[in-house]
């Protein structure tokens, strides 16, 4: 895939606020604003009504922005429209996005060509894809007669074929079970790296952000809350906590001699097993806490540090931005 | 190269999902001559008992008039049903992202579904011919500019209703009420000078003195003529000024999508 100078997608204060008569205003987008790279995977996370799917629309063209601006390889979307939308392609509703009468083969030609792709020069590509996606078998098979998660795919696969720099995948993994959804995110992820394309991705399956995108952008209330590497993310939100399993049932003396070193300790017995939480905020504390343990005569059968996953980081962030809203309009 | 590319893509959509949703196509066919045949026959029996011969022509008038109603109900269909089933299955978004145009991809299945449902409608006038044994003139040269210029009509109205449909959404039975008033276009005399406005009227007179009267193209009156191309063009641009506002106000309102 071509690496294009400059940015792949630039949105500037992007606004939609949508009015309906007799009943108030409701801010869907709320002057917004973010950038993304040649090349970059980015995650779009939020709750229900965060105005990820209307951000998307807008940027497509298939919702009339209030105000703002939105640019994609340099070039003014409102300007260059429609030849603009050369440069991407998206996957919206999942198997809704296709002619369910029509086989795969068929989907994939009708959208690559009304999308001005030669059929021929790409048939193998095409191939590749559906290779790839695991529909080889599927190809003639009308589309109606497949498992929603082949359904899901081949939506994938009819957006992936355009061969665009730039593709949107609002919620690529709806409906899916779990094998099915990390096959799909693992091919993805295994595209994005291979073919260099920019990627933006609106889930709430926190798995598949987390795993295929290197940054999120955090949406609440038209508002994007948070913009940052999962990885940084995730440091910000690490809380030195660790979870220790002892065996047997570790006696009281014990038990008090922890909490009185660690305060916030955790401890559940059972007949087998101890497990402990607790926080070791200093360096040193580690060292504390073996010193104690082997003090007591206890036989560690496990530890290891708590790591926070992108649904904590999410609900935190999120919870945050809730909090901070009310405390606005509380008088 | 790349509108060559999305022409040809529609063009294989299409015959692929006429031939997927065959039986649905010969029933809407068939239907439609079942309707004829209740009405040739009935006419039949009522002119057997009429001794002026007054409904002599009539039976004529009958196929055009079918023939020139089926053809406005498929431009129509295409220009609205076909809007609306897009935007209900869920591909209509993304029709509009194709970098051609929406506009040029719904010409490209507008002109594709014409010229098949050409070849369903000639079908269908032979069935008609032969079930009355009332075989009419079929000059091709004559017959087809003045059927492109009486469905524009059709169009334009399919157009407007679309377009409101992307809005309004479930407008689908006010749609059944359109294909009845066009059967009033048909059965308005153009003599009456207000008929003339109307969709399909003047066009379907001129037909039918072409096809049952052997009259040539130039040979009708030119003032008809135009004035059944300027009631079609303003019914063609009227219905696409609406649907451009309706387009408008679905994007304005995020309604695409929405079915």
């Amino acid at each position: 895939m071509e690496r294009r100078d400059g940015l792949a997608l630039e949105v500037d204060r992007l606004e939609k606020v949508f009015r309906e008569r007799g009943a108030r205003e409701v801010r869907a987008v709320d002057g917004i604003s973010f950038r993304v790279a040649p090349g970059e995977v980015v995650g779009l996370l939020g709750p229900n009504g965060a105005g990820k799917t209307t951000t998307i629309k807008c940027i497509l063209g298939l919702v009339q922005p209030t105000s703002g601006r939105v640019t994609i390889f340099g070039r003014d979307l409102a300007s260059h429209y429609p030849g603009i939308l050369s440069q991407v392609s998206a996957v919206l509703e999942g198997s809704r996005n296709l002619y369910w009468r029509m086989t795969v083969w068929e989907n994939i030609e009708f959208f690559t060509g009304i999308h001005g792709l030669p059929r021929r020069q790409h048939l193998r590509y095409f191939d590749h894809l559906v290779e790839r996606f695991g529909l080889a078998e599927k190809r003639n098979v009308e589309v109606r007669k497949l498992s929603q998660g082949m359904k899901q795919k081949t939506a994938v696969v009819c957006a992936l074929a355009k061969r665009t720099p730039l593709v949107f995948l609002d919620e690529p993994t709806l409906g899916l079970d779990v094998e099915t959804s990390y096959e799909l995110r693992e091919t993805l992820k295994d595209l994005a790296r291979e073919e260099n394309r920019t990627v933006v991705l609106s889930s709430h399956d926190m798995d598949v952000v987390q795993d295929v995108c290197q940054r999120v952008i955090i949406m609440a209330a038209g508002r994007v809350v948070a913009d940052d590497s999962i990885e940084h993310l995730m440091g910000l939100f690490r809380t030195k906590a660790y979870r220790l399993a002892l065996r047997g049932p570790a006696p009281d003396e014990l038990e008090a001699s922890l909490a009185a070193r660690f305060p916030g300790l955790e401890l559940q017995r059972s007949a087998y097993l101890t497990q402990i939480r607790l926080r070791l905020p200093e360096p040193d504390d580690i060292y504390t806490l073996m010193d104690l343990l082997r003090d007591a005569g206890a036989t560690i059968e496990g530890l290891s540090q708590e790591e926070p996953d992108l649904e904590k980081v999410f609900l935190e962030i999120v919870r945050k931005e809730r909090e901070n809203q009310c405390n606005s309009h509380t008088p | 190269m790349q509108l060559a590319h999305a022409l040809t893509a529609v063009i294989r959509r299409n015959i692929t999902m006429m031939k997927r949703y065959l039986f649905n196509t010969v029933s809407a066919l068939v239907s439609i001559y079942i309707v004829f045949c209740l009405a040739f026959f009935g006419l039949k029996a009522f002119a057997a008992v009429s001794a002026s011969g007054a409904l002599d022509g009539t039976f004529e008038g009958a196929i055009v008039g079918f023939f020139v109603w089926t053809l406005a109900i498929f431009g129509y269909s295409s220009a609205s049903w076909d809007l609306i089933n897009e935007a209900q299955t869920g591909t209509l978004e993304q029709l509009y992202l194709s970098p051609a145009g929406f506009k040029w991809i719904c010409t490209f299945s507008l002109v594709v579904d014409f010229l098949v449902n050409m070849v369903a409608a000639v079908a269908f006038l032979f069935a008609m011919m032969a079930t009355t044994g009332r075989w009419l003139n079929l000059d091709v040269v004559s017959i087809a500019p003045l059927i492109i210029v009486t469905v524009l009509g059709a169009y334009g109205t399919g157009f407007a209703l679309g377009g409101l449909a992307l809005v309004f959404k479930r407008i689908q039975a006010f749609f059944q009420v359109i294909q009845f008033a066009f059967v009033g276009c048909l059965v308005v005399p153009s003599r009456i000078p207000w008929a003339k406005l109307l969709p399909l009227t003047t066009g379907n007179a001129l037909i039918y003195r072409v096809m049952a009267e052997g009259k040539r193209l130039w040979e009708l009156p030119a003032a008809d003529v135009l004035a059944a191309l300027a009631v079609g063009v303003a019914y063609l641009a009227a219905g696409l000024a609406i649907f451009s506002a309706c387009e408008r106000a679905a994007k304005a309102r995020g309604l695409l999508g929405h079915y």
